[in-house]
């Protein structure tokens, strides 16, 4: 499936191909961090199909407590988080953060959940939660 | 509740009073697009109690539908959202619920925008889908 993204301020542009099954949820500390809510949605760029249309990402460079590092990619004047990936010139695939992707509502539900050991608890179900439909 | 809270590489860092029974969960395409996740968590703070205690976050101000004007604030260096804040004096402060210490005490009382929601949200617990405790 074809994608487009970017970030809100409209500062930066990609388009890439994924396939909508493979949505991915991170339940991990340092995704919780990074972006300020309960989980992290990454959905993998298939390989080869990741092109940066416009705007120029800042580059913060991750080590997980596994020494692996990530070159995680954020828009500079509106902090909207893009994606990660291997830091090297040209990799192979992205992980774009769905948030970002205008077809986001057509994915399938995560087909994998990661690092649930540190899952907030209330976020593996809502549907309890009073609901208002705007704000 | 007294929190501390940081962003993920600790330039940034802040302590304050939140209204701990006023946790929401915000399914706005905007929280979604600026978090890069499903939805946004975020936390009212007490009035007059937020304190920086380290780093200079950077600003983006933010129009909403009503014409309203937010600033909202990240790390520069690894883009971590840090708060939104209706400008006054003092300012009205929201945080990011991902970067407070205290998180895992934290429950929703309310979530907003439910027309904008991914619909997968309500409930993680699907049957069939890999949840693994690591990676």
């Amino acid at each position: 499936m074809k994608v487009t993204g970017g970030c809100h301020c409209g500062h930066i542009a990609y388009e890439a191909e994924v396939d909508p099954a493979t949505l991915r949820v991170c339940h991990c500390a340092d995704c919780q961090k990074l972006t300020g809510t309960a989980f992290r949605t990454n959905i993998a760029s298939l390989p080869g199909t990741f092109r940066l249309k416009s705007g120029a990402p800042k580059i913060y460079l991750k080590t997980a407590e596994s020494g692996n590092k990530r070159a995680h990619a954020f828009c500079p004047d509106c902090g909207t988080p893009i994606c990660a990936a291997a830091p090297e010139p040209n990799p192979t695939s992205y992980g774009l953060r769905v948030g970002g992707i205008d077809q986001r509502a057509q994915f399938g539900p995560p087909a994998r959940q990661i690092w649930c050991r540190s899952a907030l608890p209330w976020s593996m179900n809502i549907s309890g939660v009073e609901r208002a439909e705007r704000g | 509740m007294k929190i501390v809270g940081q962003c993920y590489c600790g330039q940034v860092s802040f302590e304050a009073e939140i209204q701990a029974d006023k946790v929401r969960v915000c399914h706005c395409v905007d929280c979604q697009t600026l978090s890069g996740s499903a939805f946004r968590t975020n936390v009212p703070v007490a009035q007059g109690t937020f304190v920086l205690k380290s780093g200079e976050p950077k600003t983006f101000v933010k129009a909403g539908d009503s014409g309203n004007r937010l600033l909202h604030a990240f790390c520069p260096d690894c883009g971590t959202p840090i708060y939104s804040a209706v400008p006054g004096d003092p300012p009205s402060y929201s945080l990011r619920v991902g970067t407070l210490d205290r998180r895992a005490e934290l429950l929703p009382a309310r979530q907003i925008w439910c027309r904008s929601a991914l619909p997968w949200t309500s409930d993680l617990n699907l049957p069939g889908a890999e949840r693994l405790e690591r990676q």
